[in-house]
């Protein structure tokens, strides 16, 4: 379903929102609640393939920002909306293990798998059929549908969508530590799926149902926005990019390797740092460009790269034909 | 068989006569109205449905937790526990399910479709109504089919408008048949690209049709369910499909001696819901998810 924004976009929007009630482009945030940081740090990180040494790779890119999850709860939320036998739509089993691995390791005092899967109910099948049964069986890592999770009623903290209010599960609020660990994909809605489009997958379907279709109505950008200013505990960002989606992502589109983990805290940063090593311009994706305004850092002068430079691992994802706008118009060069 | 089930259940049920999602935290409506179908006439059944009773809003609708303030999807499932232990409630329920609908494309996005028919990016009949998981949203198949699958159950109790309802609902699940049958969440083809079925909501779907007009919809997406259960061996898949396959008098024997082999890892997964329809399946004596005389046969 095309939402608002959209229409107005395709109409050429600007001076027909302007007649629009509830469309004035005021503040959308409360500015207490945000104080984004001047600058952030990313890391590149390249990984060949899902075999070993995974974890030690995940380690690399933890350590480069000095976590300390010693004595913490960390939840891991990996993408798992949907399974296709022949597809590459989840993160990697393989990640979601070493993840586990590398945060005990770092002293974790409890390492929670959690996810909502966005499309089916059948979590017995997903499981199994994913792969992720054996990583929870073989680590002894608890999992938490957080579709079924017990839920909180959230003020949320922007008000882009219109929805003012969320419940969301109580495993995520709770979390001493949220890390985000998506599959590096385009969307066919949104542009990209990453980091903070993962974040769809913490709303509840026993509350809003499956597909978390509330959120397409109250439109899949501003969603993102609001949903990510929310969650209120502290986050952290690793990104499968060992093999991407690219084309009809999040589920119909086609592998591409990419060969790389992104890390970071700043979601934003990111995910501007993913978009731009497949080769797309962050700027144009519209809920990244309006993130900058108060999340996170978008521009490539206020990311610092701490692993490897972008262009070195860079790959052209490919897009659908109406997201061609988004693509870059010249490779990237900056590190 | 059943007896395994059974104890599982009654070993889950909580101090407050509901049943939580996986055996532990809070009641919910969907696990608790499942488990009263499951456990039938038995002590636990009756303060199951007391629980229910208990939580139904005072518009008739239940909500998916006692602790979320908002009317919910799972309210079809609790008419159909209740509409023979306790009807005026039921009865309820079933009137707020009537005044529900579906939302169809708002304005802004009719009109795009008119002006740039070729970017219709989603092959479906936005104006057909059926039921939302959440009110004032979409229409989708599995909320629909609870719906119908209620609504159906309680005919003859409810004003003349049901049948209008009822026509609808049937349509809409209908035209979201994948191509080669079966339905998933209720989206058969995006962007020019056909998407896949799921075996739980495509037997969900045929519950809910079991008294439509025959039709290669149905045919199809009845020979596409088997197809899929060669693939997936969940509980929630075969119990379904053999929910669904049984009012259809099609050979069930096959699929219950897999869900026999299964039964211990349905168990210790402990998925109330599997549980409890698993249970339904074995059951030969009953199914709750039939309606009225038919006869594919």
């Amino acid at each position: 379903m095309i939402d608002r924004r959209e229409f107005l976009k395709a109409a050429s929007g600007a001076a027909v929102a302007a007649a629009l009630p509830g469309c004035q482009q005021g503040e959308r945030w409360h500015p207490a609640a945000f104080v984004k940081q001047p600058r952030s740090q990313v890391a590149i990180v390249p990984a060949a393939s899902y075999e070993r040494p995974l974890e030690e790779t995940i380690l690399t890119g933890l350590k480069l920002f000095r976590l300390d999850v010693n004595d913490r709860n960390v939840v891991l939320k990996p993408n798992f909306v949907e399974f296709d036998p022949q597809g590459v739509i989840n993160t990697h089993p393989a990640v979601l293990a070493a993840a586990i691995e590398a945060f005990r390791r770092l002293g974790a005092r409890e390492v929670i798998v959690a996810e909502g899967p966005g499309h089916r109910r059948d979590n017995e099948y997903l499981l199994s059929a994913s792969g992720i049964g054996d990583v929870l069986a073989d680590t002894g890592a608890t999992f938490i549908d957080l579709n079924h999770d017990a839920v909180r009623r959230v003020a949320l903290d922007s008000d882009y969508s219109g929805l003012r209010h969320l419940y969301l599960p109580e495993t995520v609020l709770d979390a001493d530590l949220f890390v985000s660990l998506p599959k590096m994909k385009t969307h066919h809605w949104a542009g990209v799926t990453l980091s903070m489009k993962n974040l769809f997958g913490i709303v509840p379907g026993s509350v809003y149902g499956w597909p978390k279709n509330l959120l397409h109505w109250a439109g899949i950008g501003d969603s993102i926005l609001d949903i990510n200013a929310s969650i209120g505990v502290p986050r952290f960002n690793i990104v499968d990019g060992i093999v991407g989606m690219q084309g009809n992502g999040p589920i119909q589109g086609e592998p591409i390797h990419s060969g790389v983990m992104v890390f970071g805290a700043d979601p934003v940063a990111v995910d501007a740092t993913c978009a731009r090593l497949m080769n797309i311009d962050p700027w144009k994706i519209g809920y990244l460009e309006r993130a900058d305004a108060f999340l996170g850092n978008l521009g490539d002068d206020v990311i610092e790269q701490i692993g490897e430079p972008v262009d070195r691992l860079q790959q052209d994802y490919r897009v659908l034909e109406h997201f061609q706008g988004i693509k870059a118009t010249s490779r990237v060069t900056a590190g | 068989m059943t007896d395994q089930l059974q104890t599982a259940l009654l070993e889950a049920q909580n101090d407050d006569g509901g049943w939580s999602v996986d055996g532990s935290g809070q009641s919910q409506t969907e696990a608790t109205a499942l488990a009263v179908l499951a456990a039938k006439s038995t002590d636990p059944a009756s303060r199951g449905a007391e629980w229910l009773s208990a939580h139904q809003r005072p518009d008739g609708a239940w909500p998916p937790w006692p602790s979320v303030d908002l009317t919910s999807w799972a309210t079809p499932l609790a008419v159909l526990a209740l509409s023979k232990i306790d009807p005026p409630a039921a009865q309820t329920g079933a009137e707020w399910l009537l005044d529900q609908g579906g939302r169809g494309y708002p304005w802004y996005t009719k009109l795009f479709y008119r002006l740039f028919p070729d970017r219709k990016a989603i092959e479906l009949d936005a104006d057909l109504t059926g039921w939302p998981w959440l009110p004032d949203t979409f229409s989708w198949v599995e909320p629909t089919a609870y719906a119908l699958i209620a609504l159906k159950s309680l005919r003859d109790r409810l004003p003349p408008r049901t049948a209008a309802r009822i026509d609808e609902g049937e349509r809409m699940i209908l035209d979201r048949t994948c191509p080669g049958g079966g339905w998933n969440y209720g989206n058969s083809r995006v962007l020019d690209e056909d998407l896949w079925p799921y075996p739980d909501t495509t037997a969900l779907a045929l519950i809910a049709l079991q008294d439509a007009p025959a039709g290669e919809e149905i045919e199809t997406s009845l020979e596409a369910l088997e197809q899929m259960l060669e693939h997936n061996q969940s509980g929630l898949a075969l119990s379904l499909a053999i929910l669904c396959f049984r009012l259809y008098n099609r050979p069930t024997e096959a699929l219950e001696e897999r869900l026999v082999e299964r039964l211990e890892d349905v168990v210790a997964y402990g998925e109330t819901r599997s549980v409890a329809l698993s249970s339904m399946a074995l059951d030969q004596t009953t199914n709750p998810f039939a309606f009225g005389s038919h006869d594919r046969s």
